[in-house]
């Protein structure tokens, strides 16, 4: 996979009684049910804190009856995933066919150029994280298409995905749906 | 339309018929009321569907009208859809609905009025079904989507949901039900086009127990977006369709494995299965028959490999998903290590249909070797964009030109990328082709899950075959060396010709090492990964033979921009 460079890394800002409770509610009747939901409860947990660390990993692991190590290798084998926090502002670029045909490259490149950082990438201020979607986010009559912390913003030029950022940036930090 | 929330367990076939018959009730009740309907799915949220859902509700309160939500059908490029029913006419369908035009889908002033919900003309609006983009759908899979609200168990059975699921439990024997599927031959939706029949009867024949059933929904391709719409539209009969072939089998239990990335598909579809439960549809000794089937929502996370069958399984048993070597098949040795019979989402889809009106009414839609309908996604600059639903065998022209309505303004037809990232381009001179599962192949195509893609004049074939080669190169597993490798090597070779730097010996060096990764690849994604390159050098040779010879490249990127782009990934 793409992602090489991936060290475990610590954070306290995961509150792992918030994760204790999320797993609460996932208990498994045998130690082969237990393997199966390791996958959704990193999901929970990677939607609710925009991440995963290693010491939410542990708690994960202990939950379900095996090793962190083992759920790093999740961690770092599926896209969705991510080992590092966010920035204020998470986007989603949807880099599905449809978009690319209709120029997301051109965004890729530009959020290269301008602010320095490519799939998974944070900019250093920490406001914006990218993450580009290698499948296809289903909007394809508005592509290019990116979802900018709730909002989506469709047939995007280069101009309108800046001013997009802009007015996000502007409005500060947002709670995410999900 | 809710008949009570706090139902109790059915525990017998008899009590089912009651539940069944005052569900039809409450949905020809609603004929009697003004509904006013919103179609919500992931496509429509993006355009504000939710707001003019609440706005609805708010406008409603108070008065006799009702509003409800539906999947959406299809059709993108109407959306956000309302449509307005009053007793006694026929629904009026609105399109691109913003939540300040609701005021007058309520008093009718409204001037959005698209189109009609019916089969005869009214108040000088067509039928919506006289439109090319639905001319020439015939919807089985689709039949309720867009339709029924998918929260809605009841609306489900009102609509014929379990109907099928239940002759199986009590009227037709295992080998009754395979006999169906195999006369119908229904072949596998997601790509390879296996019968269905002959895999449920070897995990039927299979000695070993306990058997499951893995359905998958995974859907990670850049090119189609059908599994999730019928998730979101109409989920009882994915689930219906599981459950007959757990039946069929003889399976312990079911799985339904679904895209991480899908938040609403796995909300709508747990919602369908946690309400089947608490009716008594899944569990122990069913309604009374002595069967039992259990069921399991597993869902992804992101890793495209992972709708390989073998990938599939070990990410359900919570492991990285990297196939292996068969033999042993699936169907000895699946998940945990027992028999396990795998069908895409679609193709469960249709069980339903194929149980009820038999095997030989299937086989009569469709070609000579590709039998019943097929969903078909298209991507790119066309007018009328979305889902459809179109018998096996209509023409690519069809498609393209009357359902999809053709090139929007400004753009000229280049080519049409069929069978996503697993096949080669199609020019103007192929549309003439049928569409099945054999036709597209015998010229470098591939119908694979029915995800086309039109890009125009503006796209180059090195560019285009760069990004699909990259796409590869991103999800290969790293397991295998000629994959993990192989596709690095020809993003970089492809670079080199776009950047102006290559030579006339490149082509056969690209054409070389797609040999070594096609032949050597462990598993199918491998196998079929540079088949999109080579179908570009294929199509387009004045493309790569003019940037080579002339060094004028494809691109100026690098002038502006130094770092690596977000797919160079490693």
């Amino acid at each position: 996979m793409a992602h090489t460079d991936v060290h475990p890394q610590t954070g306290n800002e995961i509150d792992l009684d918030v994760v204790r409770e999320m797993l609460s509610h996932i208990r498994p009747s045998d130690h082969q049910e237990a393997q199966e939901l390791i996958l959704s409860a990193l999901q929970e947990i990677n939607e609710h804190f925009g991440w995963v660390s290693l010491e939410a990993a542990e708690v994960v692991a202990k939950h379900l009856g095996t090793t962190s190590n083992r759920i790093f290798g999740l961690l770092t084998f599926y896209a969705d995933f991510r080992t590092e926090p966010r920035g204020n502002h998470f986007m989603l670029l949807c880099h599905g066919m449809s978009c690319y045909v209709m120029g997301s490259q051109n965004l890729i490149d530009e959020l290269g150029v301008r602010y320095g950082i490519a799939d998974g990438g944070t900019t250093s201020d920490g406001e914006l994280t990218v993450q580009v979607v290698n499948g296809c986010l289903g909007v394809c009559d508005h592509a290019p298409l990116v979802k900018l912390d709730n909002d989506y913003h469709g047939n995007l030029t280069v101009e309108g995905l800046n001013d997009a950022i802009r007015r996000a940036i502007a409005g500060g930090k947002v709670q995410l749906r999900h | 339309m809710t008949i009570d929330p706090g139902y109790t367990k059915l525990t017998l076939r008899a009590e089912y018929e009651r539940f069944e018959a005052s569900a039809k009730q409450s949905w020809d009740d609603l004929y009697q009321v003004t509904t006013v309907t919103v179609g919500v799915g992931s496509s429509s949220i993006a355009k504000g569907a939710l707001d003019v859902l609440a706005a609805a509700r708010e406008l409603a309160d108070g008065t006799a009208v009702v509003v409800r939500q539906t999947g959406v059908d299809g059709a993108d490029w109407l959306e956000v859809k309302v449509t307005v029913r009053r007793p006694g006419e026929p629904g009026v369908v609105y399109a691109n609905v913003e939540v300040a035009d609701l005021p007058g889908l309520f008093n009718g002033s409204s001037k959005k009025a698209f189109a009609v919900d019916g089969d005869e003309a009214f108040d000088g609006l067509r039928p919506l079904g006289e439109h090319p983009f639905f001319r020439y759908q015939q919807r089985i899979v689709l039949r309720d989507t867009g339709v029924i609200d998918p929260e809605s168990i009841e609306e489900a059975i009102a609509r014929g949901a379990y109907s099928a699921y239940l002759k199986c439990l009590f009227d037709l024997s295992q080998e009754e039900i395979i006999a169906e599927v195999t006369a119908a031959n229904l072949r596998g939706r997601g790509g390879a086009g296996f019968p269905a029949g002959i895999k449920w009867e070897s995990g039927r024949k299979a000695k070993v127990t306990p058997k499951f059933i893995v359905c998958n929904s995974h859907e990670g391709e850049p090119n189609v977006y059908k599994d999730r719409r019928i998730h979101e539209g109409d989920p009882h009969r994915i689930l219906e369709g599981l459950l007959i072939a757990a039946v069929a089998v003889g399976a312990e239990r079911a799985y339904n494995y679904v895209g991480g990335e899908y938040p609403l598909a796995i909300k709508r579809f747990r919602k369908a299965v946690q309400d089947a439960e608490r009716l008594g549809l899944i569990g122990k000794n069913i309604l009374g028959s002595g069967k039992d089937v259990a069921f399991r929502v597993r869902t992804g996370g992101g890793a495209y490999i992972c709708g390989e069958g073998s990938a599939l399984m070990y990410s359900v048993m919570g492991v990285r998903g990297q196939p292996r070597t068969k033999p042993p098949r699936s169907v000895e040795e699946g998940v945990w290590k027992r028999p396990t019979v795998a069908n895409n989402t679609e193709t469960v889809s249709n069980v339903r249909d194929i149980v009820n009106n038999g095997g030989a009414w299937f086989a009569s839609i469709g070609t000579e070797k590709s039998k019943g309908t097929k969903l078909m996604t298209i991507q790119g600059p066309v007018k009328t964009l979305g889902l459809v639903e179109v018998p096996m065998g209509i023409s690519l022209r069809t498609l393209v030109e009357e359902i999809w309505g053709g090139m929007r303004d400004g753009y000229t037809f280049k080519g049409i990328q069929t069978g996503g990232i697993s096949a080669g381009p199609l020019k103007d001179e192929h549309l003439d082709l049928p569409v099945d599962f054999d036709s597209l192949t015998e010229v470098g195509g591939m119908l694979g899950s029915g995800g086309f893609v039109i890009f125009d004049e503006t796209v180059s074939a090195i560019d285009f075959a760069r990004y699909l080669t990259a796409f590869n190169r991103v999800e290969s597993c790293s397991k295998c060396v000629p994959c993990a490798r192989g596709n690095p090597a020809l993003v970089e070779i492809l670079d080199r010709i776009r950047l102006g730097r290559g030579s006339a010996a490149d082509i056969p060096l690209m054409q070389r090492t797609s040999k070594h990764i096609i032949e050597l690849s462990l598993c199918g994604l491998g196998q079929v990964a540079p088949a999109p390159l080579l179908g570009m050098i294929q199509m387009y040779p004045e493309e790569f033979h003019d940037a080579i010879t002339n060094g004028t490249g494809t691109t100026r990127w690098h002038e502006r921009f130094v770092p690596a782009l977000a797919m160079t990934g490693d």
